[in-house]
């Protein structure tokens, strides 16, 4: 692989297409008379008028609660409880089907069952967001835990490390790299869970706003909340990649030392 | 002070059994510096995990300090082959060192004055904030040795910990086994498949047959105590000995024992 060049061209080469994209939208839609797919201009000039309202608050800050409590209870339960299922094998063995079974159910069929007993309020969205994103998440603790080096485990052992100080020194840092992982992939099925999870049954919320735009067709509007989900998208990822480089920055240095040697 | 009786391990498991060590007995007194050598095969690492507490013997067993060996003895530590998977790739040199002394009751001061000496004593100076897979094999294995040296062991164990450095590196590290053997007065037990290291290292030599392991003989050296690279490895006896090994070696490599009893 050639060397990365110097920053602002990797800026260049970042944005070259989203740009060419965007302008490729703008000028073909420019003028456009068809109903459903109005000018880019008009989108924008929505979406400015639309999202940086404080009325706008109203359906984001909701959102992205709901968001914040499914996504980190997932991640704390699905670390909580792969790490002793990744240390034990027995435990392993009794859980895996059981696992595999509710990892195959697909999470928004939960909303009508959850309404029932969780009703339409925020509790039943967090936990509908949280049922999709802890799988990858426990799998990959799993799997983190179960690749963890013998030599070090052993290391471990010898100088008779207690137990917190090994679940907090060797056990997490250990499976981070893979735990970052499933992290990654649940983002993006929270964000979906989010929308659809609104979608259903709620009173305010992006996916809520979404379907109502849709319903009373405004078309301009309607663009703008899912022009609004990308950059929401994007980002979380941002900040998630800000936090992963900050804690995995070791595992990234051994790699590339491991490469190079 | 460490005692190991009738030492046997099979290790078993649904298909089929290994005898590994079959009867294997010895003392080494306090402050020896005593050798293993054997041909490669020959259980060295099996005994050795079960002397560090680590592995459970199948029959026999060791004492450590007049205190059975059922798990890692407390004034025990173990310096391993692996040094790169021995290490905590996430931890600074400085933390790699520290980490077992937060396990011990003493203020943080001496602790840290533990670390400081320890480093000085392995010759790491200036290198406490890097990374371990910063640095070369033989500076990783000078961190793991400072880290048993930080512990302030009675007894320490060494798995072959130079098999994997280059030669310049090794001698350098065979002196300075010798220089902290007898600086810090502790009982050394050196697991080796070289057999000159063993006898420029040792006090003693003790020679393993092939699996399953018994020890063919246990010959003392009798080189004088002040050894340098140079005058000892060419003296006459430091050639007599090595002869003498190898001869043996080769009669454990032909599957010859010395008769039972």
């Amino acid at each position: 692989m050639s060397a990365l060049g110097p920053l602002p061209r990797r800026i260049a080469v970042a944005l070259a297409l989203p740009v060419t994209l965007i302008a490729a939208w703008w000028i073909t839609s420019a003028g456009s008379e068809n109903f459903y797919f109005p000018p880019l201009q008009t989108i924008v000039q929505t979406f400015g008028k639309l999202w940086f309202s404080p009325h706008a608050l109203s359906d984001v800050v909701p959102s992205l609660w709901r968001f914040s409590v499914g996504y980190l209870a997932a991640a704390f339960l699905g670390i909580a409880i792969g790490i002793p299922v990744g240390a034990s094998r027995n435990l392993r063995n009794v859980l895996e089907p059981v696992l595999e079974f509710f990892r195959a159910i697909p999470p928004p069929v939960l909303v009508p069952v959850l309404i029932l007993f969780a009703g339409i309020g925020n509790e039943m969205k967090a936990l509908v967001i949280m049922f999709g994103c802890i799988w990858p998440v426990l799998l990959n603790t799993v799997a983190g835990v179960r690749a963890l080096d013998e030599v070090l485990a052993e290391t471990v052992r010898s100088y008779r490390i207690g137990r917190f100080a090994r679940l907090w020194h060797f056990t997490l840092p250990g499976a981070s790299p893979l735990i970052f992982t499933g992290l990654r992939q649940a983002l993006p099925i929270g964000i979906i869970l989010m929308v659809v999870s609104e979608m259903f049954a709620a009173s305010d919320g992006i996916g809520f706003a979404l379907v109502q735009y849709q319903r009373t067709f405004a078309l301009p509007e309607m663009w703008s909340g899912i022009i609004l989900l990308g950059i929401i998208g994007i980002v979380l990822s941002l900040i998630f990649r800000a936090i992963e480089t900050r804690l995995l920055g070791w595992y990234h240095g051994l790699r590339q030392s491991q490469r190079a040697g | 002070m460490l005692e190991v009786k009738g030492l046997r391990k099979v290790y078993e498991d649904t298909s089929r059994t290994v005898e590994a060590i079959r009867d294997v007995s010895f003392c080494v007194g306090e402050g020896e510096l005593v050798c293993i050598v054997g041909p490669s095969g020959a259980g060295k690492t099996t005994l050795l995990k079960c002397i560090a507490g680590l592995l459970a013997p199948t029959a026999g067993g060791v004492i450590v300090e007049a205190t059975p060996v059922v798990g890692p003895p407390p004034a025990m530590a173990v310096v391993f082959q692996e040094y790169g998977r021995s290490l905590f790739p996430w931890m600074s040199v400085h933390d790699n060192v520290m980490l077992p002394l937060k396990q011990k009751n003493m203020p943080a001061a001496r602790r840290e004055e533990l670390v400081r000496d320890a480093l000085a004593a392995v010759d790491l100076k200036g290198v406490e904030s890097a990374y371990p897979w910063q640095l070369s094999g033989g500076m990783q294995q000078r961190v793991a040795i400072a880290r048993a040296v930080a512990y302030e062991p009675h007894v320490l164990l060494m798995d072959e910990p130079f098999a994997a450095v280059d030669a310049q590196t090794r001698a350098d590290l065979e002196d300075l086994i010798r220089v902290l053997w007898r600086r810090l007065r502790v009982t050394v037990l050196f697991v080796t498949h070289d057999i000159d290291e063993s006898v420029y290292l040792g006090q003693r030599v003790m020679v393993m047959s092939q699996a399953p392991t018994v020890i063919m003989e246990d010959v003392a050296v009798d080189l004088p105590d002040e050894r340098t690279q140079l005058e000892t490895r060419s003296m006459a006896r430091f050639g007599e000995l090595r002869k003498h090994i190898y001869s043996q070696i080769q009669l454990a490599k032909q599957g010859w024992r010395p008769p039972a009893g």
